[in-house]
């Protein structure tokens, strides 16, 4: 009878999972528990403290690159990492190769600048998306504006202020890379490894783990992984946003799958043995 | 006229010598910093051009927070553009990351790289410009004669020989082991991912049911969707054999223009050429998440036989495989992007890793030259392992017996510049 | 017909196989000039690829509905899908705002492709739970190894469960964060570099049988 039941427990049909995760996740969006996030990871650390310490009006290249599928874990990066540059005072070049950032990036934009008192062609630039990433990579190492000599709005890029003295790789302190895609391996090749501009990369959670290898031979000075790396983010820089929100959710979400993992491992154990 | 004139300088000149001596009272004269020799202006190798390399004697006197200016001109006289600033003990001979093979490092002296076209836009070859240094320690600094010089675009890297040698390594590996394909047979280890293939194409062809094709969402640029074509080829050709049916739905154009003529291709050499339809190869779309749920939208209504999943995969792979599973399709997936193999595991029947999905085409078509160059991987792979070895071994011994530079000499073989 | 199919095609993969090989170690403005050349060509192919790519996309929904085969009504919503984001696209000449307020193509992004593209997306949360209550399975002693890593990555990666870590082993002094850091940067890297190495190596030889002409499936082998 019990055999029956354990063997049931295992074979259960996934839509009973599904249904149960959907109740975890909407009860903790409904009910915040208001856990925070304290324990900065070592690679969003690097990540914050190397942005820290650019001097004020350094060039920084934010690479945009994810659609409405992964902006729920993004977003809160992008929007953590902006407010910090721009507290900074740094100068952001906006770029993207993903054609669904682009709404994406003028709803980040529309919000943080203001914040801080920053204006568009003085303190950043938003430049129109590129189809082709490596082309766009390559190109800038000799000159930005032979890809990006139009902005967004079809002005002159040359003529911003924000773009003072910005030639190439050369004068560019730093790229952030936010991407759903494997744009921050492109930025590590193409730029990072072959003309020395650091880079730090925002991926998904799920690609977090992928990005190691890179991380240990600081071909990245950084990494933010998912809404945790997000909510990390917002800690640093004290400015709790969408990451420090969502976290209630992903804490229920990882102990149900746990749990779950555990009660299938217990049935097991007990088939084995009765 | 000319006494007034007196006068006046007369007067000036007293209110002078009174303001220099009161000066001279006020302030402690500082030392002087040493002169700045060995100045010179020279093409930096190795470049396109348009970058000068400066280099001068280093001061080992110089007071601490002494820093140096670099200043460039296109113009005979006049006309300077601060370039660099540096404090005196960086910037030395031997930090420009270059190898010991491309480049003499000179002890005692500064060598720095002046981009010039981040000045003056773009740079033509030959085009002279002029360079001082100023060397500023507190309130007193010492500044060099101008120096000329000009640039030119390189021909060759020389840093990058030890990444040229290893390419001719292999390439050689490479030729000698295609001239020789036919003379034996080689032993290829089974991959029952591509063993199963012929039992997929079987079971769809007896159920009466389609064969999904999923080619993934890399362009033609990427070597795991270039070998995704080379396997659609070859199940291509054992479908118009079965004559069963394949879908193919494409998320790259360009993918999906070579994959037609693949298709196509595969269907004449199988002699079945009135069975190649034009929609087997279908665009779906360019958005990664629409082509997943077309994709599976797809996979759940027509129920397919057989699911290949090869190429290069991100967030997707789960959704189409798992969706796969559900239709108790026999799934084979193949892909590079690691970070989705695990994805692959748990649904597919059988999963192709990286270096075999790209050996997949040579092991299907058992075409002696293609599996004969698969002994040039095991020979790069050879060479990396035992690279590996010597070189924790290595670098241990020299960390334990003090040998930095032999260390470092080492390190730089294996450095890619 | 076998020169125009085979021979011309071979050459052309040879010549700018070997030219965009040797720009890497030739660092002279025609070489750059030449990639860029290149990139170009390359966006311009892909551009014009696209509208077949549309065309086909048009084509085989036109056949299945006009031919009434299975799950034909979906492919309306194709016809719809396009009409929906591209007609707004035109009034809105490409732009998603106006100002501070959202033009028709920016309210069709936000409120039609937006949540149907995150659904998706979400979707993979439900998928990865019922994958892993099904994989996580002891049943084997390396199978052991993966449970004991995964559960210590599910329980380090959020403050909650940073919390239970710290209530059941709190006694040991050893923070969850590290045990993830060094499962993350030694081992996972450790297998990681494996296959990227072998995949690198496996691209060069694979890269050398295309210019070489050794593997040309891609062109119709004769």
């Amino acid at each position: 009878m019990l055999k029956d039941k354990l063997n049931a427990v295992l074979k259960i049909d996934r839509r009973w999972i599904f249904l149960a995760l959907a109740v975890v996740l909407f009860g903790a969006i409904m009910h915040p528990l208001g856990l925070i996030s304290n324990k900065i990871s070592r690679d969003t650390q690097s990540a914050y403290d190397f942005m820290n310490k650019l001097p004020a009006g350094s060039f920084v290249i934010l690479s945009l690159d994810y659609d409405p599928a992964t902006s729920p874990e993004l977003n809160p990066q992008a929007m953590a990492v902006a407010r910090h540059a721009f507290s900074k005072d740094l100068r952001v070049g906006v770029v993207t190769y993903a054609a669904g950032a682009t709404a994406l990036i003028e709803k980040v934009f529309s919000v943080v600048p203001g914040e801080f008192k920053k204006e568009y062609g003085r303190d950043y630039v938003i430049f129109p998306y590129q189809p082709n990433a490596v082309a766009a990579l390559t190109q800038m190492a000799s000159d930005i504006y032979g890809i990006y000599d139009k902005d967004k709005d079809g002005k002159d890029a040359r003529s911003l202020p924000v773009m003072k003295e910005i030639k190439n790789y050369k004068n560019v302190s730093l790229v952030v890379c936010i991407a759903g895609t494997s744009m921050p391996d492109a930025w590590v090749a193409y730029a990072g490894d072959k003309y020395g501009v650091p880079v730090i990369a925002g991926v998904t959670a799920i690609s977090q783990p992928g990005y190691g290898p890179y991380l240990q031979k600081k071909q990245l000075k950084g990494l933010l992984g998912g809404m945790k790396g997000a909510a990390e983010y917002e800690y640093l820089i004290k400015t709790p946003g969408e990451g420090t929100s969502g976290m209630d959710a992903l804490s229920l979400a990882h102990v149900m799958v746990a749990a779950l993992i555990i009660v299938s491992n217990i049935a097991i154990v007990i088939l084995k043995y009765l | 006229m000319t006494k007034n004139k007196l006068i006046f300088f007369i007067i000036l000149s007293l209110l002078t010598a009174g303001g220099a001596s009161a000066a001279a009272k006020k302030s402690i004269p500082s030392p002087a910093l040493a002169a700045i020799s060995g100045l010179s202006a020279a093409d930096m190798p190795y470049d396109s051009g348009g970058t000068t390399l400066l280099s001068w004697d280093a001061d080992p006197t110089a007071p601490a927070g002494t820093v140096y200016r670099v200043f460039v001109s296109s113009l005979e006289t006049g006309g300077w553009i601060k370039a660099e600033e540096f404090g005196s003990g960086e910037k030395m001979s031997g930090s420009l990351d270059l190898p010991f093979w491309a480049w003499k490092t000179r002890p005692g002296v500064h060598e720095v790289k002046v981009e010039l076209n981040n000045s003056f836009g773009e740079v033509n070859d030959g085009q002279v410009f002029h360079f001082k240094i100023s060397k500023v320690g507190g309130a007193v600094s010492a500044e060099s004669a101008a120096v000329s010089g000009s640039t030119r675009g390189n021909w060759f890297r020389l840093d990058r020989l030890n990444n040229i040698v290893m390419l001719a390594l292999v390439t050689i590996v490479f030729f000698w082991a295609v001239s020789h394909a036919k003379r034996k047979g080689l032993f290829i280890r089974r991959i029952a991912g591509l063993d199963a293939i012929d039992e997929a194409i079987g079971r769809a062809t007896e159920m009466g049911k389609p064969i999904y094709y999923v080619p993934g969402i890399g362009d033609m640029t990427m070597v795991s969707t270039i070998a995704s074509t080379f396997i659609l080829g070859e199940v291509s050709k054992k479908v118009a054999q079965y004559d069963s049916t394949i879908k193919v739905p494409h998320y790259n154009p360009v993918v999906m223009t070579v994959s037609k003529e693949v298709v196509k291709q595969a269907f004449l050499e199988a002699g079945r050429p009135d069975s190649f339809r034009e929609d087997i190869n279908q665009f779906i779309s360019q958005d990664q998440f629409s082509y997943a749920a077309s994709v599976d939208g797809m996979i759940s209504r027509e129920k397919p036989a057989a699911c290949f999943f090869m190429g290069y995969f991100a967030a997707e792979s789960l959704l189409l495989a798992e969706v796969g599973a559900t239709t108790g399709a026999i799934q084979i997936a193949g892909t590079d992007a690691e970070g989705q193999l695990p994805f692959f595991f748990t649904s597919c029947d059988y999963t192709l890793i990286g270096e075999e999905l790209y050996a997949a085409g040579a092991y299907l078509s058992k075409d002696p030259m293609l599996l004969s160059a698969l002994k040039a991987q095991d020979f790069g792979k050879l060479v990396v392992m035992v690279s590996v070895v010597l070189g924790a071994i290595t670098v241990s011994v020299c960390s334990l017996m003090h040998w930095g530079v032999f260390a470092q000499l080492i390190a730089n073989l294996f450095k890619s510049y | 017909m076998k020169l125009i199919k085979k021979y011309i095609p071979l050459a052309i993969v040879f010549v700018f196989g070997i030219l965009t090989l040797l720009t890497y170690y030739v660092p002279h403005k025609h070489s750059v000039n030449f990639l860029e050349a290149m990139n170009k060509w390359e966006n311009i192919v892909s551009a014009f690829a696209f509208f077949l790519g549309l065309i086909s996309l048009f084509y085989s929904h036109y056949a299945k509905i006009s031919r009434k085969a299975d799950g034909w009504g979906y492919s309306i919503f194709v016809y719809i899908g396009f009409l929906a984001i591209a007609v707004p696209a035109y009034v809105s000449h490409g732009k998603n705002m106006n100002g501070s307020s959202l033009t028709w193509l920016g309210w069709a992004f936000q409120y039609i492709y937006n949540p149907l593209s995150a659904t998706m997306f979400a979707v993979l949360a439900f998928y990865i739970v019922s994958t892993a209550y099904k994989s996580f399975r002891i049943k084997s002693l390396q199978a052991f190894v993966l449970f004991v890593a995964a559960m210590v990555l599910i329980l380090g990666n959020v403050p909650l469960g940073q919390m239970i870590w710290e209530k059941l082993f709190g006694w040991t002094s050893c923070a969850i964060s590290d045990i993830v850091d060094w499962i993350l940067h030694v081992p996972a890297v450790a297998g990681k570099r494996g296959i990227m190495i072998g995949i690198a190596i496996g691209a060069v030889v694979t890269a050398l049988k295309i210019i070489f002409g050794i593997e040309r499936q891609y062109l119709g082998k004769d």
